[in-house]
């Protein structure tokens, strides 16, 4: 089925394009993003039930306007026709005139106005079960029953937490030549188990996402004996001993490495700051020849799915690594602008009230050949890594941070059931992925996770690919 | 506007307890690439985060479910009426435990003194630029782009059981980023958080940052991997607190994700090192129930004085409750900065993401930048990652005489930690 449409943005329409018109008697160009957003958090464990808000509900408005050579936003949470001309007062009497009274010293950076191809549609992303059809009583029963479950395969497991969140929104998007409207739906869930050792508690999870409903949840229920086993390997985990082995990473690591340590250091914004190696690689081998990296919201169906971006660029399937080779990075408008290249729809935004920066959407390594035992059977001493749990981007020294919570040894091809944790995971991010010598001709994306710029500014994102086999320095 | 609809939908309702919190923000942020504007916003949100509870009772025992929503200015009377009378029926669900909700009567509003006051966002954002830019002033290390969020918010707290409070706050937070091209081109990092024009601290901590930069360029090897007695300092303790501030609170004890109980020794028996004299900081005039906050003793000589919490999670432990912390003073330090550098040690400034979980204890990340002394010269190192457990390692705790604030901690500047692992060359 379709997500349906939204009557708001239906409703309100006819009062936006009297704003755009408005704006665009005093500026070159104007543009008019509206989000109606609707969503549940749902989580069931030892605090207690809890239903709330999806962090990412709000109903909003941006307008964006082009004095001639710069950019400036004004966001709001209300409009009526009667509020126009408050609206344009804003805009024109405090947004624009601060750039000329800025202290001394401080200068504007110039762009062209944006591009403005034109666009008209309304179109929708497609579900199975609405969450909102389902109801919170069958939710909450369904995650009860999921922990229930969970909990009964092994009393020394404090704790099984089940969570299940889906964001329905819809966008406007208005300037001289688009009118856009998008409605799409997103569901994850997740398993968070706890196991004490001693006065330290272990974390292993499991998760499921989708570009869609709540038909998302069904693909939990079979994780619980991995989640189990994994906490029992944990309770006994010991530190590893640092060094560089030879890995191989479970999927959601490989989508740590491929976010985290390669993709934010592609996204272009940093490349109009200086502040990214890979500007300078475009073009160069980063990569083993095996890999073929693909960021896009159109480029798979999972929670960082979408139409167009809130800058209204279409969405793409932006192929940023091929074979090896760095062809490009992702940008936003206004970066595209800066480095005279086209945008490639990743101009997203936390919320209306947030500004709009180049964000990953759906990131990840295309598969390849190899079958998953053949890798490990290929490993004389080394470690299959899995539970990513954080990471943190470098993009000016491609230095790698990543957090992993499981590192399971193997000796001679085998697994051991011996179980390392926490796990740094360091080094240059070139070397690691050139180190790559393998890759599992299935692959997976994860979409429960949550990217920041930084510490803040977050947005929705899904990252994997298959399995890899490389060289990594472990501490 | 939005408590009139609100309060007439929970009495179509028949909803008997409910609380609210109405937040109304102004804001204005201005983002530079080098000293260039690249972009200038404003806006104005208003959001009511709304709670509706409803009691019932279940195999003869008392529970109190809840369902929270977000009430947004544009939505109309049908629309919050709904939005409503769906989170009473959800409610119905949310199988937990009976508790109280705090009471209160209408306070006047409090204005939050700050410098801030009475001066427009513009005047504010303008002020915190000349002052990042001040320092700004050599050709080798520059600042390379930065970002100034200011903003004043009305927060209004209401509930059925009478609190109806409200205050008004401004607050500045950013961040920026320094980098240095010679002998490598290298960057750092910088947030920055202020509820008063305390434009002299971020010139200061702008000025350090570009030195730090300069240090960061010159380092090129990674510490040799093996253990080091660790200095770590100025963010990072607050990281650090974050463990104690997180195992002490009622949501973690509730559960059983925490054993902490009052009255026990939280860095264990055989402490070698300092004891610990943590204080929660009451840096909003009120928690987000409504409770007034206050100052509060945490852990005195390594000994937990108290538990805290929200209304909920302290009713079932039977604990007053206070409101959650952002903010800590630690009244610790022993040594002086400059004792602890007398022999070997690896001081790390700047991590990649330094990290502190608190369910294991572990804490760590990538170095970014460290000073490595090994009893003759001081080199600064950079790359390969610090591991260590702070429940293993809180027994030998010893902090600086010299002290170091910010918006969330108040305390030592430096904590030095014994043998602990560091991956590196």
């Amino acid at each position: 089925m379709k997500v349906a449409s939204s009557e708001r943005i239906e409703k309100k329409k006819p009062i936006l394009k009297k704003l755009l018109d408005q704006l665009l008697q005093t500026y070159s160009y104007a543009s008019i993003l509206m989000t109606d957003s609707q969503g549940k958090d749902y989580s069931i464990s030892r605090q207690g039930i809890n239903i709330s808000p999806n962090m990412f509900v709000e109903q909003g408005y941006v307008v964006k306007v082009y004095d001639g050579e710069s950019y400036g936003e004004y966001s709001f949470s209300r409009i009526e026709e009667s509020d126009i001309d408050t609206i344009l007062e804003e805009v024109k009497n405090h947004v624009m005139p601060w750039a000329k009274q800025l202290p001394d010293g401080m200068g504007i950076k110039k762009y062209p106005q944006i591009p403005d191809e034109e666009y008209q549609f309304d179109k929708s992303t497609e579900y199975e079960i609405s969450p909102e059809d389902i109801g919170d009583e069958e939710i909450v029963k369904r995650l009860n029953a999921l922990r229930e479950k969970a909990l009964a395969q092994d009393e020394k497991i404090l704790e099984f937490q089940t969570r299940f969140e889906y964001q329905l929104y819809h966008k406007l998007f208005l300037s001289p030549n688009k009118d856009m409207t998008q409605n799409v739906m997103w569901a994850s869930g997740m398993l968070v188990g706890l196991i004490p050792k001693g006065e330290e508690m272990k974390m292993a999870f499991e998760s499921c996402s989708d570009c869609g409903g709540m038909e998302v949840l069904d693909q939990l229920e079979k994780k619980i004996p991995h989640a189990v086993e994994t906490l029992n390997r944990l309770a006994v985990s010991e530190p590893i001993t640092p060094g560089e082995y030879e890995c191989i990473c479970a999927p959601d690591v490989t989508g740590m490495i491929v976010h985290e340590a390669f993709g934010h250091g592609v996204e272009m914004d940093m490349f109009v700051k200086k502040r990214a190696l890979a500007e300078n690689y475009i073009g160069k081998q980063v990569a083993s020849p095996l890999v073929t990296m693909h960021d896009g919201a159109a480029a798979a169906s999972q929670t960082a799915s979408f139409l167009f971006d809130d800058e209204g660029t279409v969405a793409q399937d932006t192929v940023i690594i091929e074979k090896g080779i760095l062809k490009t990075g992702m940008c936003d408008a206004q970066a595209a602008m800066a480095l005279g290249v086209k945008p490639t729809g990743n101009g997203r935004r936390q919320g209306s009230g947030h500004k709009a920066y180049t964000r990953m959407t759906n990131t990840f390594f295309e598969p390849g050949t190899d079958k998953v035992e053949d890798m490990i059977a290929s490993i004389s001493y080394g470690f299959y890594l899995e539970n990513a749990s954080s990471g943190m981007e470098d993009p000016k020294n491609w230095g790698i941070q990543c957090l992993v919570d499981v590192a399971r040894e193997i000796k001679d091809g085998k697994f051991t059931g011996k179980v390392f944790s926490p796990i740094v995971l360091t080094g240059y991010v070139p070397d690691l992925l050139k180190s790559i010598s393998m890759m599992s001709d299935t692959m997976e994306l994860a979409g429960t996770g949550y990217c920041g710029k930084g510490y803040k500014e977050w947005v929705k994102v899904s990252t994997g690919g298959p399995f890899i086999k490389a060289k990594i320095r472990l501490g | 506007m939005m408590r009139e609809k609100l309060l007439q939908a929970i009495k179509k309702s028949g909803i008997e307890t409910y609380s609210v919190t109405e937040k109304c923000t102004e804001g204005a942020e201005l983002y530079f690439i080098k000293k260039d504007l690249d972009m200038r916003r404003m806006k104005k949100e208003a959001l009511s985060d709304v709670t509706i509870y409803r009691d019932f009772e279940e195999d003869g025992k008392k529970m109190r479910g809840s369902a929270n929503i977000c009430i947004f200015p544009e939505m109309t009377q049908e629309e919050v009426d709904k939005a409503v009378s769906g989170a009473y029926y959800a409610a119905s669900f949310v199988k937990n435990p009976y508790f109280e909700l705090p009471k209160g009567k209408k306070e006047e509003t409090v204005l939050v003194e700050s410098s801030l006051c009475g001066k427009s966002l513009e005047e504010i954002g303008d002020a915190f630029v000349k002052a990042l830019y001040s320092v700004d002033v050599n050709a080798d290390a520059f600042i390379n782009s930065s970002e100034f969020l200011m903003s004043k918010t009305n927060t209004a707290i209401y509930n059925s059981e009478g609190i109806d409070v409200s205050y008004e706050k401004y607050s500045v937070s950013g961040e920026f980023v320094v980098q240095c091209l010679t002998p490598q081109d290298v960057e750092q990092y910088q947030d920055f958080a202020y509820d008063d024009l305390d434009t002299e601290a971020l010139a200061t901590q702008a000025a350090q940052a570009l030195e730090m930069v300069r240090m960061r360029a010159a380092a090129t090897e990674a510490p040799e991997k093996g253990n080091y007695r660790l200095l770590l300092s100025g963010k990072e303790l607050r990281d650090l607190m974050g463990l104690y501030v997180s195992r002490a609170s009622a949501q973690m004890i509730y559960p059983g994700y925490s054993a902490y109980k009052k009255g026990m020794q939280v860095q264990g028996d055989e402490v070698k090192g300092e004891k610990l004299n943590l204080t929660l900081h009451a840096s909003e005039p009120y928690s987000g129930e409504g409770i007034p906050m206050k100052d509060l003793q945490l852990i005195q000589n390594g000994t937990l004085e108290r538990i805290y919490g929200t209304a909920r999670f302290s009713y079932y432990l039977g604990v007053e409750p206070t409101g959650t912390y952002k903010a800590v003073k630690l009244d610790n330090g022993t040594k002086s900065f400059d004792e602890m550098k007398k022999a070997p040690y690896l001081h790390v400034v700047s991590f990649s993401d330094f990290s502190m979980d608190s369910f294991s204890g572990y804490f760590g990340g990538e170095i970014r930048l460290a000073y490595l002394y090994d009893g003759e010269n001081v080199t600064p190192v950079t790359g390969g990652s610090v591991s260590g457990n702070l429940l293993e390692l809180q027994k030998d705790m010893v902090f600086s005489t010299d002290c170091y604030k910010d918006k969330n901690y108040d305390g030592p500047f430096a904590v030095e930690f014994q043998n602990v692992a560091v991956a590196g060359r």
